[in-house]
């Protein structure tokens, strides 16, 4: 039975896109808040455990090594470490509110301590990145037009801003090149609806045609 | 199914094949929501609805039932043992099946011997089946699945499915992994990870008001519950599966004749199984983007003595009936976000060696085969809504010992004029799940040839179609 979500508070209602200066202002203080420090790396024993629990547990869907084949359950390969610690964390909290991660990872990360979720995602952030998938031409070079420009006539910030040119993240932003693109729609959508209750990519998706969403996931699938 | 000793016993019956027939009119079906509690995952992760399993659903199975996000009661030694590691909530379900059954002809009423009559049209089960469960980990490595069920046909409480599993993961070179384990479990496939083999195959639910055909081979459903087996197996980078395993007669509500024990088995029971029996599976899954694909085989070479009934013992000695089950299954999965598709496929066929019947005049021929198929599609869109077709078909010997005719006086409905076990229709199911662990149901079997004929095959006048059956079920469990 799905649970419903949680109104923890309202989500926010950016009625207009602000500048990507102050964008990129409020993304660093609302991803900051709750991920904290990194902790220190994780000892031997812990790094066993997480690679243990990640290729006999994690792995039935993310794939053994972080590089999933059902496009359901995102590519965790190469991920930055602390946006996996922050989202781990909000899944523990029941914070993260999309379908998905209702369904799925509540209860999966529901008893993870903070060693365990450390060494986790040290052993993502340490596996291979999945090399470029495919996507239509056509969709690829919209997409990759949204990417690097963002579409200014709906206020919507270029994606690179945050997530770097080359999609590949840093520190609280994730990596996104090479991730299913499934995935990145649903995301975008949740954003959208504030399930995944993000202010900032609340504020970046709420003006995205969902042509315009397909087109930046069939984009970032394609990136290595 | 509780209480079918009753069935057997009074019919005396000298082959598994007939037996079936009594047996198989309610499948054991299952939705265990104390796994959702445990795991703290959402059905879905491990169905695409229930019963049908996932590709995850698959791999908690294989690794017996264990893995678990509940806070634990825990107790170690001063090695670091674990002696102790319970979950603070039992994993206990309740499941029930209200039903609604009506044949499109009805049958002749006993009570009405020497005049027309038929028996009352429709029949509702409230309940038509209430389990309970005990589905969950037990202990680091030890999982259970044990039904216990109130079956409306007899009664009275009995158990059900049961799978009792140990399972231990290894880590290989190159984050491969290799599941190794055990499975004590009451019901061959009944411990299967797929839907393709019987036990956990289409239809999930089905009348037990109903008139079914008489034939059904040794692995699909005859001895469920009646046997008892341990399997081992191995399964290789959650894709390569091999087991292997033997079952022996653990017949429930059957004394000892001299003791009034639960045994030993003696000449009045029926149906035994001669020593241990082997059962074997071979499987292999391939997942790619939203799709997976199972082939395999499996089987069971069963040696059964006929023996007797209460009042007329036939002792458990001399020939036996062979019954060897040679099985292919596939099983095809789309899982998308709206829309959900599989085919599920299998083809059994039965070689009988009926030494003891033969012998014994209980069957004509002292070999016969017998021959399934069943092949189902299933959609859901959003998990809410949807629908299943399926055809079956069993051909076989003619045997008119194995088959009987209708004698004289009496009713025919269950019986085969021409001997033949021939039987063919289709089913079609629709669903809607308004919460998923509630369903309800609408299923309509049509049958074209019916114990080896479409028209008159009991040789009493009644057709195949006569016995096609509605059955409306609401089904839920929490």
């Amino acid at each position: 039975m799905r649970i419903t979500k949680r109104s923890r508070h309202a989500p926010s209602r950016a009625v207009r896109w602000p500048r990507t200066s102050v964008l990129l202002a409020g993304a660093a203080v609302l991803l900051s808040v709750g991920s904290g420090s990194r902790a220190a790396e994780p000892d031997a024993a812990a790094t066993a455990h997480a690679q243990r629990i990640a290729v006999t547990v994690c792995g039935i869907c993310h794939g053994p090594t972080g590089n999933s084949t059902q496009p359901k359950f995102p590519r965790l390969a190469g991920q930055s470490a602390t946006y996996l610690v922050s989202q781990l964390k909000a899944f523990r909290a029941q914070t993260r509110g999309d379908p998905d991660a209702i369904a799925y990872m509540w209860g999966m990360a529901s008893q993870l301590d903070d060693a365990t979720i450390e060494a986790l995602a040290a052993y993502y952030a340490a596996q291979q990145p999945p090399p470029a998938g495919r996507g239509a031409d056509a969709l690829v070079a919209r997409g990759r037009e949204i990417y690097g420009q963002g579409v200014p006539a709906q206020g919507v910030p270029a994606c690179s801003t945050c997530h770097g040119a080359d999609a590949r993240g840093q520190a609280d932003f994730p990596r996104l090149a090479g991730q299913h693109a499934q995935y990145v729609l649903k995301q975008l959508a949740s954003f959208q609806s504030s399930m995944r209750d993000i202010a900032v990519m609340h504020g970046v998706a709420q003006n995205l045609h969902l042509d315009d969403m397909q087109a930046v996931a069939a984009y970032l699938q394609a990136q290595p | 199914m509780p209480g079918r000793t009753t069935v057997q016993a009074s019919r005396n019956l000298a082959t598994t094949a007939i037996l079936a027939s009594a047996l198989l009119a309610a499948p054991a079906a299952l939705a265990v929501p104390s796994f959702a509690r445990q795991t703290g995952m959402a059905c879905e992760a491990c169905h695409t609805v229930f019963p049908e399993l996932t590709h995850f659903g698959r791999v908690f199975k294989a690794n017996g039932y264990v893995l678990s996000n509940l806070k634990k009661v825990r107790d170690v030694s001063g090695k670091k043992e674990q002696l102790l590691d319970l979950s603070q909530m039992p994993p206990l379900s309740v499941m029930a099946q209200i039903s609604y059954t009506t044949m499109k002809s009805g049958v002749p009423d006993l009570a009405n011997a020497g005049a027309p009559g038929v028996a009352q049209s429709g029949t509702v089960g409230f309940p038509q089946q209430f389990s309970l469960f005990y589905a969950g980990e037990v202990a680091p490595h030890f999982g259970a699945m044990v039904q216990l069920t109130y079956d409306s046909a007899a009664g009275t409480i009995g158990i059900d499915n049961t799978d009792l599993r140990f399972a231990e993961e290894m880590l290989l070179p190159d984050n491969g992994t290799l599941t190794y384990g055990l499975s004590l479990n009451n019901n061959p496939t009944v411990q299967d990870l797929w839907n393709s083999t019987p036990a956990w195959g289409f239809p999930y639910t089905a009348s037990n008001a109903a008139v079914t055909p008489l034939a059904a081979t040794a692995i699909n459903g005859p001895y469920a519950q009646d046997v008892a087996g341990l399997t081992g197996y191995l399964y290789w980078n959650e894709s390569l599966y091999a087991e292997v395993g033997g079952y022996r007669s653990a017949q429930q509500g059957v004394t000892n004749q001299l003791t009034g024990g639960a045994g030993p088995l003696d000449g009045t029971a029926s149906n035994v199984l001669s020593g241990v029996n082997p059962y074997w599976r071979l499987a292999y899954e391939h997942n790619w983007d939203r799709h997976t694909l199972e082939a395999g085989v499996y089987g069971l070479d069963f040696k059964v003595l006929p023996g007797g009934a209460p009042g007329a013992a036939v002792p458990l000695q001399g020939p036996t009936n062979r019954f060897n089950d040679v099985a292919e299954d596939v099983q095809y999965q789309f899982i998308g976000e709206e829309h959900l598709f599989s085919i599920l496929g299998t083809h059994i066929h039965e070689s009988m060696t009926l030494d003891a019947s033969f012998a014994s005049a209980a069957s004509a021929n002292p070999s016969d085969t017998l021959t399934t198929t069943e092949v189902a599609a299933t959609y859901y869109y959003h998990r809410r809504i949807g629908g299943t077709v399926q055809y079956f078909s069993t051909t076989g010997s003619t045997d008119t010992a194995l088959y009987p005719a209708t004698a004289p006086g009496a009713p025919g409905v269950i019986t085969s004029a021409n001997g033949s076990p021939d039987s063919r229709g289709w089913i079609g199911e629709l669903n809607y799940l308004p919460w998923l662990n509630v369903k309800v149901t609408l299923q309509y079997t049509w049958y074209s040839k019916f114990n080896g004929a479409g028209s008159n095959y009991d040789g009493m006048g009644r057709s195949a179609s006569d016995n096609n059956t509605l059955y409306v079920v609401l089904w839920f469990a929490y």
